[in-house]
């Protein structure tokens, strides 16, 4: 055997049948696959008695070891009548029980419509209305449910999600974003005093939500979960009056062609129609209140835009609701005499979207008749920024030479002048300080100095993104 | 002699610093009386040891060089760093241990004594402050069960939860949902419940040093040097306030049990040591104005669930498991706290620092209330220190549905479709509208024991009891009934 040469060595390894045809044997040449150590090797040619026709073989089998003068046994392949989980493929999709012809298009939380908020509206027969009903702002704005020292709590809040929660200098979206959302529910909650209503609540997470459907002539679900959800025992009562709902009749569904409306959905054929709410009968908080949607990935890509954060909480909510309306006044497409109402908080830890929702009808197949109602505030900053360290000085030299002597940033200036004005980051920003502004120029002029500005500083000349300069070495928030 | 040496070295050398206190002295005899006699003033200087001599003496002034320094630190953080910032082999200890008796190790590596049961409820009240509203029990108890339902059985969720997975995704959102509920019901009779801060997994890091060894090889074989311990928690749901809970006992308060003492390195407990970070953290960073602690709740892992230990034979270690993660974690805990408030073992506690416990693990709960009486372990300190960390706490108690003990009874493996959709036993269901008219004990689980009623008898007295207790939950024999805990407001 050593003698032999490579290729002879391999032609003796392998000896090839010769004479019965390719079948069951590869094809001569073709290359087979493992190291050849460790390739199993091939099973032994069957014994030619079991070529003789008619003739039964006498085998070892009873004996339960090899004899030699007896024929090899030829057992039947056998079936483990179990496979492990590593090797199960899953049925084709056309034997599956729940295939159906009529493609559904599902909407699930990672979906991102295209056209956003006008998309969602199309979808659900919904009717926008821009900021929150007075009602819920009366709410808020009534002095009686303000929380004692609310501005130093929300302050609290902020610098310990931002800052303070963990022991990493900076923390990182993924934990800040659910701390800041979860501390300022604690805060809400600790109304109770006041608000004994609020004990009648609790708080669910992971909820499988699937409702379904038409409109038009297509199929559409929403499936899955939305995250933390609040359910109450008391269902909200209707916002918009009866007149308001009739009055959506005449208003008319913003399309958006030639972009499909299922566009951004994901098509299947496999799906359940059937509604659920994601709990069991008996549940003691049937209704939901409200659902808190997070964008907590501290990567931007993976984060939704704040457009597609709020078609996602639209459609989320309108799912739970019209899930509860079906369960509450059947399956049939009518005009709800108890229009249902289901409010949204969406958030990425610093910018928050608020939503209420009104469910008026389930019947969507046709774009006349009244409409459901949904309310917007959008883009609400809880603060405009937030530095965790402070930052290596760099100084920027200052245009005028009288300042030479102590050159000094002019984003000191303005945030030396804005952290006294702390009280202030409640107000909605919905742009950054316009830098020509006069309240800026005033502000940056010296006293005794009328007339002179400090130059104008633009925020790309300012010391490295997502740095600043702070006067006491502190934290800061703008 | 002195004095003519004392002149000669205040000619020679005026610039000298040793030596111009001594020339100033000496130049100044006349000194107006009061001063003199308030100030003696020293006419050598100090005569101290060598700071770089190879020496026990210049070991020991370098230590209390080094000890000045943290004193003279101006802030907490400055502090800790100072305490933290050099790197040594430390012992890793883990709250949550197999390791065989692990409660009486952690009691002397903390100088914790143990003591069953529940500390001493507080002195009444003065009658002129005015009553608390009553405890509502079935509010609480609902409200528990209501979490415990939705958890179990009717929140339906994407994929049937496979059994490894059932402590993270069943019994972990429970513990959420139920701290969050009953700190929201017991907020109504306590305002520093309602102002309270609740964290989620958010870790609690300790360091300390206790004890010394003589090191057995390496460069510096046979020289002497500290034990240093750390502690990486973290706790599943805490609560931390801004005004520190009333002690339980007073601060020098002698107890009769003595800390055990091991007479092994703790490398025999199983115990190893790891180089890296020193942290000291109590869930937020030293600005936090709630800087003090109130409760932690911690649900035990898989690896330690009692049907384990029992397949284990280790029957005796379960209740063993609960209290040597209740020491370790409320020690780490409250000693973060009193470093937070600049206490160190050279500069010991003045006020004992209070915090309470829950370890579960599902199904099974414990009870501890935890007082820090000293922070002074390292042996210099430690030398006359009398007082001692006590740790109070109780039986592990059940609490549970009877149908989830049905469940539980059934062979896991094989789990019917039926089992999921049964609906709760309904005379379950109805029994808890009904837990507080129901009088005779019927067999099911929900009835108020006489206990109870004689317990609400004597909080309904007005006692202070109700302002400064909070509830837990224990079984006795017939059921399970709300115990009066002093778990203090």
């Amino acid at each position: 055997m050593a003698l032999a040469s490579g290729s002879a060595r391999l032609a003796l390894a392998r000896p090839r049948r010769l004479g019965l045809g390719s079948c069951g044997a590869p094809r001569r040449g073709a290359y087979e696959w493992g190291v050849r150590s460790t390739r199993k090797p091939e099973p032994p040619p069957p014994d030619r008695v079991y070529e003789i026709p008619g003739l039964e073989p006498i085998t070892y089998a009873g004996k339960m070891h090899f004899m030699p003068g007896l024929a090899r046994p030829v057992f039947p392949p056998w079936d483990p009548g179990w496979t492990p989980p590593k090797f199960r493929r899953l049925p084709p999709l056309h034997e599956h029980p729940l295939y159906k012809d009529q493609a559904c298009y599902v909407f699930h939380q990672r979906c991102r419509l295209l056209e956003g908020v006008k998309q969602a509206l199309w979808l659900t027969k919904t009717k926008l209305i821009e900021g929150l009903p007075e009602k819920v702002l009366s709410l808020a704005d009534d002095p009686r449910n303000h929380i004692e020292n609310q501005d130093e709590c929300v302050l609290n809040v902020i610098f310990h999600a931002r800052l303070w929660h963990s022991t990493e200098d900076i923390p990182k979206r993924e934990t800040y974003c659910p701390v800041i959302v979860d501390s300022l529910i604690q805060l809400c909650k600790s109304q109770i005093l006041k608000h004994p209503s609020l004990a009648r609540r609790i708080c669910a997470q992971n909820n499988m939500l699937s409702t379904t459907w038409n409109r038009g002539s297509t199929l559409i679900q929403v499936h899955g979960s939305s995250g933390a959800q609040l359910n109450a025992k008391d269902p909200l009562p209707p916002i918009a009056s009866r007149e308001e709902v009739e009055a959506t009749k005449n208003h008319v569904l913003e399309t958006f062609y030639p972009i499909s409306p299922t566009v951004g959905l994901q098509e299947c054929n496999v799906y359940d129609v059937n509604d659920d709410t994601g709990f069991r009968e008996g549940y003691p908080y049937p209704y939901p209140h409200t659902l808190y949607l997070l964008e907590s990935a501290n990567l931007r890509p993976h984060r939704f835009q704040p457009d597609q954060l709020r078609a996602k909480m639209i459609l989320f909510a309108f799912g739970n609701a019209l899930a509860q309306a079906r369960l509450l006044y059947g399956n049939d497409t009518k005009v709800l005499e108890q229009p249902v109402v289901v409010q949204s908080v969406g958030t990425d830890g610093r910018v928050f979207q608020f939503l209420v929702l009104q469910l008026n009808t389930t019947d969507l197949a046709s774009d006349e008749g009244v409409k459901n109602l949904v309310w917007l505030d959008s883009d609400q900053l809880l603060y405009a920024h937030f530095w965790c360290l402070p930052v290596v000085r760099r100084k920027a030299v200052v245009k005028q030479k009288i300042y030479s002597g102590k050159p000094k940033c002019v984003c000191e200036m303005r945030n030396r002048n804005c952290l006294l004005e702390c009280p202030r980051i409640f107000e909605v920003r919905q742009c950054p300080p316009n830098p020509s502004s006069p309240t800026l120029h005033r502000r940056l002029t010296y006293p005794g100095k009328e007339g002179r500005l400090l130059k104008q500083h633009k925020p790309k000349s300012c010391p490295a993104p997502g740095t600043k300069i702070l006067p006491n070495q502190l934290p800061g928030i703008l | 002699m002195a004095a003519a040496r004392c002149w000669r070295l205040v000619l020679r050398g005026p610039g000298l610093s040793l030596h111009t206190a001594a020339g100033a002295a000496v130049t100044a005899p006349e000194v107006t009386g009061p001063d003199v006699a308030a100030a003696p003033v020293a006419r050598y200087p100090p005569l101290v040891a060598s700071l770089t001599a190879d020496s026990k003496a210049a070991r020991q002034r370098r230590v209390e060089r080094w000890q000045a320094t943290v004193h003279a630190a101006k802030s907490v953080d400055e502090k800790l760093r100072i305490l933290t910032k050099m790197q040594f082999m430390k012992y890793v200890v883990y709250p949550q241990t197999f390791a065989l008796n692990a409660d009486r190790w952690y009691q002397s590596f903390t100088k914790t004594v143990f003591l069953s049961g529940l500390p001493p409820p507080p002195p009444p009240a003065k009658p002129d402050t005015e009553p608390a509203p009553a405890l509502d029990v079935a509010a609480l108890r609902a409200a528990a069960c209501d979490c415990l339902l939705q958890e179990h059985f009717f929140l339906r969720r994407k994929k049937r939860v496979p059994l490894y997975l059932e402590r993270e995704a069943i019994a972990s959102p429970f513990l959420d949902q139920l701290v969050a509920s009953l700190t929201g019901l017991l907020s109504a009779r306590n305002p520093a419940l309602a102002a309270a801060a609740l964290d989620c997994k958010r870790p609690v890091h300790f360091y300390w040093l206790r004890g010394e060894e003589i090191i057995p090889r390496g460069h510096r074989k046979g020289r002497v040097d500290a034990l240093r311990y750390q502690i990486n928690d973290k706790p599943h749901n805490q609560i931390r306030i801004s005004k520190q809970l009333p002690e339980f006992v007073p601060l020098d308060y002698s107890v009769p049990v003595e800390v055990p003492v091991m007479n092994c390195k703790p490398d025999k407990l199983p115990l190893f040591k790891r180089q890296y970070e020193n942290t000291i953290f109590i869930g937020t960073k030293t600005a936090d104005p709630h800087c003090y602690g109130h409760t932690q709740f911690h649900l035990l892992p898989d690896k330690l669930k009692r049907e384990r230990l029992l397949k284990q034979n280790c029957a005796n270690q379960i209740e063993v498991v609960f209290r040597a993660n209740a020491i370790a974690s409320l020690f780490a805990w409250t000693g973060a706290q009193a470093m937070y408030q600049g206490f160190w073992s050279e500069a010991d506690v003045t006020r004992p620092f209070v915090s309470q416990g829950v370890i579960t693990d599902g199904k099974y709960f414990s009870f501890f209330c935890y007082q820090l009486n000293t922070l002074a372990l390292t042996a210099q300190a430690d030398q006359n220190n009398p007082r001692k960390n006590i740790c109070w706490g109780t039986q592990t108690t059940i609490y549970a549905m009877k149908w989830m003990e049905k469940r539980s009874n059934k062979n896991p493996r094989v789990r019917s479709k039926s089992s999921e959709n049964e609906m709760p036993d309904v005379e379950y269901c109805h029994v808890r509208n009904k837990v507080n008219s129901s009088k005779k004990n019927t067999g099911n689980q929900f009835c108020p024991s006489p206990a109870l009623q004689s317990l609400h008898e004597r909080t309904s007295l007005g006692h202070d009891v109700d302002e400064r207790y909070t509830y837990g939950l224990e079984s006795a024999n017939d059921g399970i009934l709300l115990k009066n805990l002093p778990l203090q407001a």
